[in-house]
């Protein structure tokens, strides 16, 4: 797999404050990789440094295996934080600057405009967009280079639900076009959907950095009821239960590695008990995330 | 180069408030020798006693006088363009579009070189501007043309430019440090004065630098020509030691620009 992204120890001090501590990282080609963390985990501040608008304290970073140029630059779609545009200008106007600076071709202005459905506002004024549709014209500046890369620091900031479900949508598409995708963001639902790979960051130490697919990896939890007054004790006896517990009317059962739900209706069926009730709790990445940062926080 | 200029002027394009402002900064150049000129026979035709002298002889708007004389006239206007230097520029840090442009592929370098070159741009339209009035204005007033005399003292045209792209370009910095526009234009407003104050009250020992301070330098190589007309004492010469300081002045002032977006977090 070839590297697209290599991030050696990079730090970044602001006085006594450490933004970015000693982070090392990999992005490889065709991976969407989500970037996680709590406010101020120094999301934006890697990503900035990644861009060349704030300056490291130390470490290095490669972009396809070379170190940083404005040629790199040119190939990468970024946005950060919030969208950035000339307020008085059109927003024809305003992505014309963008492809003169990237080198990119003039007429991929009206199909990325027509892309996140701003081609009818293209001759109004940036100021008189509404935050949503600031947003997608960021969105659209990012795409008109036709990028290798794209760089999205919290792309569904003020999108309605419609919006949202559009950006991943889009971000899906032009991931299955074999391109990267860096993507900080703090819905956790969206990240899991469309990343590939993630990492966790809190007060700027990387926790952790792995795929998202290992995260239904491991012990299931089984969530199940049954007719008959002696479950609880059936289950409790299971050598093959860890852990059980009543919640919302449901026994939640923490099954040992290997074992699922059928395991369990099997066992059930064996003590003569039917089962009226049976949900895999699916582990989600919200949940990894936040035992991520309990760990942290005991460790 | 030429594209980085592109880049600066589609910025601009749109941008009502610096072609208002350019063009009222131009209206005072073409309109000021029309205004001396009227001034002149306003004075004459309310019959005011000069001892028999007429006040349109006085030869301030014939060649080669009149280069001296207007460019030093304008280079009191520079605070206008430079104000709008600072708007335009400022707006950049404002908007944080510099960091945008930055992110889409320049470098910092390359967001320095636009604004210089707008700012040379500007400073070169306005001295051809200045050129063309002081052609036409001499040529409407001069008695007894002769070519030669013409352009004797074309070099001042020359100095008006320097005075302004030094004067802009030190804009710049002064933007590039203090982000903010009101600060900034406020800041530029007092230089000149505070500058002033301090080279009078230089210790004796090192006085002969005060010539040599940025302001000081670019006013000193356009000297006040009027004293002439009461005291005949000739002084029509740009100061070529001053037009160097100025020239090294301008690249300090470039120096530290970059210095300055080098390392800075945008
Ligand atoms: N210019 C600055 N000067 C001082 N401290 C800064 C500066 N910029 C960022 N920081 C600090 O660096 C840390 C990381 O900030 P950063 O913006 O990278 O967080 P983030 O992960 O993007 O947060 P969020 O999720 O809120 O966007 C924060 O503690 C922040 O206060
Ligand atoms: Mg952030």
């Amino acid at each position: 797999m070839e590297t697209v992204l290599s991030i050696q120890n990079l730090t970044k001090r602001y006085g006594r404050l450490t933004a970015v501590n000693n982070l090392t990282l990999n992005v490889e080609k065709g991976s969407v990789f989500g970037i996680l963390g709590p406010n101020g985990s120094g999301k934006t501040t890697t990503l900035g440094i990644l861009l060349d608008v704030i300056n490291k304290t130390s470490g290095d970073f490669t972009w396809f295996g070379a170190p940083p140029t404005k040629a790199v630059r040119k190939r990468i779609g970024a946005i950060l934080e919030t969208p950035i545009f000339y307020p008085y200008l059109s927003a024809a106007k305003n992505l014309e600057i963008v492809a003169e600076i990237k080198d990119a071709p003039k007429a991929n202005i009206d199909p990325v405009l027509e892309k996140v459905e701003l081609l009818d506002r293209r001759n109004d004024k940036f100021r008189t967009y509404s935050l949503g549709m600031k947003q997608r014209l960021s969105i659209a500046s990012a795409l008109i280079c036709d990028p290798e890369v794209m760089i999205l620091d919290e792309p569904t900031n003020g999108l309605d639900p419609q919006g949202i479900a559009e950006i991943r949508t889009l971000i899906q598409q032009i991931a299955s076009e074999g391109k990267t995708i860096i993507l900080a963001s703090h819905l956790l639902d969206e990240v899991q959907k469309v990343c590939s790979h993630f990492c966790v960051l809190k007060k700027g130490t990387l926790l952790h950095s792995g795929s998202v697919d290992e995260i239904g990896k491991g012990p299931v939890t089984v969530e199940v009821d049954a007719v008959g007054e002696q479950i609880e004790s059936v289950l409790k006896s299971w050598d093959k239960a860890i852990d059980v517990k009543l919640e919302d009317g449901y026994y939640q059962v923490k099954l040992t590695d290997g074992c699922t739900a059928q395991d369990l209706n099997v066992h059930l069926f064996d003590q003569g008990l039917i089962a009226t009730h049976l949900l895999t709790q699916k582990k989600s990445l919200e949940k990894q995330f936040l035992e991520l940062l309990a760990e942290s926080e005991n460790a | 180069m030429l594209k980085l200029l592109r880049i600066d002027l589609l910025k601009l394009a749109n941008y009502k408030a610096f072609w208002v402002l350019n063009g009222l900064y131009a209206l005072l150049i073409v309109g000021i020798p029309a205004g001396v000129i009227e001034f002149l026979k306003w004075l004459k035709s309310a019959g005011a006693e000069f001892d028999g002298f007429d006040p349109m002889k006085i030869p301030i708007l014939h060649f080669p006088d009149i280069w001296q004389n207007i460019t030093y006239v304008y280079t009191f206007l520079k605070v206008f363009l430079a104000i709008i230097i600072v708007i335009s520029i400022s707006n950049e840090f404002t908007y944080k579009t510099v960091r945008q442009n930055i992110i889409d592929g320049m470098s910092r370098l390359d967001f320095l070189k636009s604004k210089l070159l707008t700012i040379l741009m500007v400073s070169m339209g306005s001295a051809v501007l200045v050129f063309l009035t002081g052609l036409i204005t001499g040529a409407l007033y001069t008695p007894d043309m002769a070519f030669a005399d013409m352009f004797s003292e074309i070099e001042f045209v020359f100095a008006y430019f320097l005075d302004l792209f030094a004067f802009l370009t030190f804009s710049f910095l002064l933007t590039v440090i203090l982000k903010r526009s009101a600060l900034t234009v406020f800041i530029l407003l007092i230089y000149r004065p505070v500058e002033w104050i301090i080279i009078i009250n230089l210790p004796t020992a090192i006085e002969g630098i005060g010539q040599y301070f940025p302001l000081q330098a670019m006013s000193n190589m356009i000297e006040v020509p009027f004293p002439k007309y009461i005291f005949q004492e000739i002084n029509d010469d740009v100061n070529t030691t001053m037009v160097g300081v100025v020239i090294a002045w301008i690249c300090l002032f470039v120096y530290a620009i970059y210095a300055k977006l080098k390392s800075s977090d945008l």
